[in-house]
């Protein structure tokens, strides 16, 4: 069960990395687009090779239109994606000073009301999104540029917070399972990183 | 109770749930829910917001340069970039006293330039630099103090992502926010430089020699950072210069550092999968106490504590310095306990509208004035030449123009209004920058600061003690370099044009 947890965590942050990696790439063809549109309006190219410039231009040397519209829909998506994994390696930023004093048991107990609050709160935090994806179907808004219907990129974000809701359930669940039976189920903690 | 008195509990209660080790970002959400569901006497309220407010949290624009300057950071270390800068500080320096781990500083320092988080440049720079420093008998405790209290500058020298979020919190412009960590960042560097200086006259033994290296290989291995500069050049230079956004600067960093990384061979499929679990991780737990944040500071903003706190403030005629010295104190304290990142999610909404009231008065009314006069001239005008003296001699004498003056010259850009607005600016630039430096002395501070248990964990033969006793050195100078930078705002202020 854990393994197939993992794989599937791992799963969506690479597909997550490479929807970023893809958002660079975009980001840096506009910059690139934009800077060799200023070169072709100037002065000297202007002057040079007018021909030229107007035919580039007219090819869509530019600016992408709407650049800015995917980053932000694409990068909901990346973060939605990157959350399972965060979540099953127990990588959130906590404060552990405090509890290190505490017996075991306590310790125990309080890690198994956090995770089962946490699971509740992700399932709401996912509910309402589809909430939200389906107000915005409804309502058909779009992107101002683009023009592609808001709830696309809902949908997308939908499929990796159902994915995050999952990974919370089951480390609950594991939670309660390790404290009512005494066996571990998740491996100890890793050294968070960030 | 009033709306008041449940955000004034809020507080307390968010801080016993966080040290009850309930992850930030869930404590500040929980709390954030159920102050809403009071207050509005309903779920419905707070629900609703759910439904738009993660997406838009998530895909806010400004915010999308978190993940790709982790990512940079990564390719960064797989493009050989750590090794490369502290080769190049360990063939300058190696030879001094102490010069190893000077040059642990100076290579924190270079990788920091392209990589905006602290843990990541200690653990980076560890990695590369811990082995050199033990092999030149450098004492345990000695080098990794030293690394821990390097990793700092990774998120004061820009760029840094707590920089990022504190300018978004503050509504400031990223990039002045940038520019005026650079001084205070060289400060940084050239401090625990001195440092290690003293600490190695104090203890002779704490460190080994090591033989001068030739010119020619100097020469050599810093031929061999040129990326490293490239790429803080093109970011920081390229964002400062307006030829991009902070957000696109961050894009055009990680993809050349990603190309670096190819071209170098540190990129292969399995390395690119390990950064993108990396980068995962570090830009979730980030994304959820953001998103945390958001909600238990909308929540307390409809309680008006941090209105009503910043009124009290301003009108019981306290000193703007005590003030500000006993927030900066508040931070020191709880710096220990949380991360950076946090700890100014969570205060600066608090905060910010307090020091937003004080007054510092670094700008007056004359030197706007000359300034903005000295632009039209140089702009050119057709403003009498007899005037434009009249107006010299009179800001040079220390006295204000007239509203008339000012008309007659042409002269835009000098009311009330604006100068409020750039001494609030100032403020914000000079508060960020103070507050960014405490925490971070949080950081390295015994017995909980986290630098150094992540690198105390990467060296078993040090015991964590012999690591405290040497970071109090560090810890010093972090000390005098605020109460420098607290006394001198001018350090801070000074590469920012008027």
């Amino acid at each position: 069960m854990h393994a197939i947890m993992e794989k599937a965590a791992r799963g969506f942050a690479v597909l997550g990395g490479m929807v970023l990696s893809g958002l660079i790439v975009l980001t840096c063809l506009s910059i690139l687009g934009r800077m060799l549109n200023n070169v072709l309006f100037s002065d000297a190219v202007q002057g040079l090779a007018p021909d030229l410039a107007a035919t580039l231009i007219a090819s869509g040397v530019g600016p992408i239109a709407g650049a800015y519209e995917i980053v932000e829909a694409g990068m909901a998506f990346v973060v939605f994606a990157f959350l399972p994994l965060c979540h099953l390696h127990g990588a959130h930023a906590s404060v552990d000073i405090f509890t290190s004093a505490l017996s075991d048991r306590t310790q125990t107990v309080l890690r198994v009301l956090t995770a089962l609050v946490f699971a509740a709160v992700v399932t709401v935090i996912t509910y309402e999104l589809a909430q939200g994806m389906m107000s915005k179907q409804a309502s058909g808004q779009t992107t101002f540029i683009l023009q592609f219907p808001v709830w696309w990129s809902y949908a997308a974000s939908l499929v990796a917070a159902t994915g995050w809701a999952v990974i919370a359930i089951y480390i609950a669940v594991a939670r309660v399972v390790e404290f009512a039976s005494g066996t571990p189920i998740l491996p100890e903690q890793a050294e968070p990183d960030r | 109770m009033t709306d008041l008195a449940i955000g004034v509990i809020s507080f307390p209660v968010l801080l016993v749930l966080i040290f009850l080790r309930v992850p930030i970002g869930l404590a500040m959400f929980l709390v954030g829910l159920v102050g809403l569901t009071i207050i509005t006497g309903d779920t419905s309220v707070p629900l609703a917001r759910l439904k738009s407010e993660t997406y838009t949290t998530f895909s806010n624009y400004s915010l999308s340069i978190i993940p790709m300057f982790l990512l940079m950071g990564h390719f960064a270390t797989l493009g050989g970039m750590s090794q490369a800068v502290f080769k190049a500080a360990e063939s300058f320096l190696g030879h001094r006293r102490g010069g190893v781990a000077m040059a642990a500083v100076g290579a924190c320092a270079g990788f920091g330039a392209i990589c905006g988080s602290s843990l990541a440049t200690a653990a980076t720079m560890s990695r590369v630099a811990l082995p050199e420093l033990r092999r030149y008998g450098y004492s345990g405790g000695f080098s990794t103090a030293t690394l821990a209290a390097g990793g700092t500058l990774g998120i004061l020298i820009p760029p840094s992502i707590v920089l990022v979020i504190y300018a978004i919190l503050t509504e400031q412009n990223i990039a002045k926010l940038f520019l005026a960590a650079v001084i205070p960042g060289v400060l940084a560097a050239v401090g625990y430089m001195l440092t290690i200086s003293i600490y190695v006259r104090l203890h002779p033994d704490a460190a080994g020699t090591k033989a001068r290296v030739a010119m020619a290989e100097r020469m050599k291995a810093l031929v061999a950072v040129w990326p490293v500069l490239l790429v803080f050049v093109l970011v920081v230079g390229g964002i400062y210069q307006g030829w991009f956004t902070p957000t696109e600067g961050a894009a055009v960093g990680a993809f050349g550092t990603g190309l670096i990384a190819f071209r170098a061979g540190g990129l292969t499929r399995l390395t690119l999968a390990d950064s993108f679990y990396v980068t995962a991780r570090s830009t979730a737990m980030i994304f959820f106490i953001v998103l945390g944040a958001a909600f238990y500071n909308g929540f307390l903003a409809l309680t008006q504590l941090p209105q009503d706190m910043a009124a009290w403030v301003g009108g019981s005629g306290l000193n703007p310095w005590t003030v500000l010295v006993i927030i900066l104190v508040f931070y020191l304290l709880l710096g220990c306990l949380m991360d950076s990142l946090s700890m100014i999610l969570l205060t600066i909404p608090i905060f910010w509208p307090i020091v937003q009231g004080l007054d510092f008065s670094f700008v007056s009314m004359v030197e706007l004035q000359s300034a903005r006069l000295a632009d039209l001239i140089a702009a050119g005008t057709d403003a009498p030449a007899a005037l434009l003296a009249q107006a010299q001699s009179l800001l040079a004498s220390g006295q204000e123009l007239s509203r008339d003056m000012t008309r007659e010259i042409g002269l835009r850009g000098v009311s009330d209004g604006a100068l409020n607005r750039i001494n609030i600016e100032r403020t914000a630039i000079w508060f960020g920058i103070l507050v960014l430096i405490v925490v971070e002395v949080g950081l390295i501070t015994p017995p909980v600061g986290m630098n150094l248990f992540v690198i105390n964990a990467m060296d078993r033969a040090t015991r964590i003690t012999e690591t405290y006793r040497a970071v109090l050195y560090f810890v010093a100078s972090d000390v005098t370099r605020v109460i420098l930078l607290l006394v001198f705002p001018i350090i801070t202020l000074l590469l920012l044009p008027l």
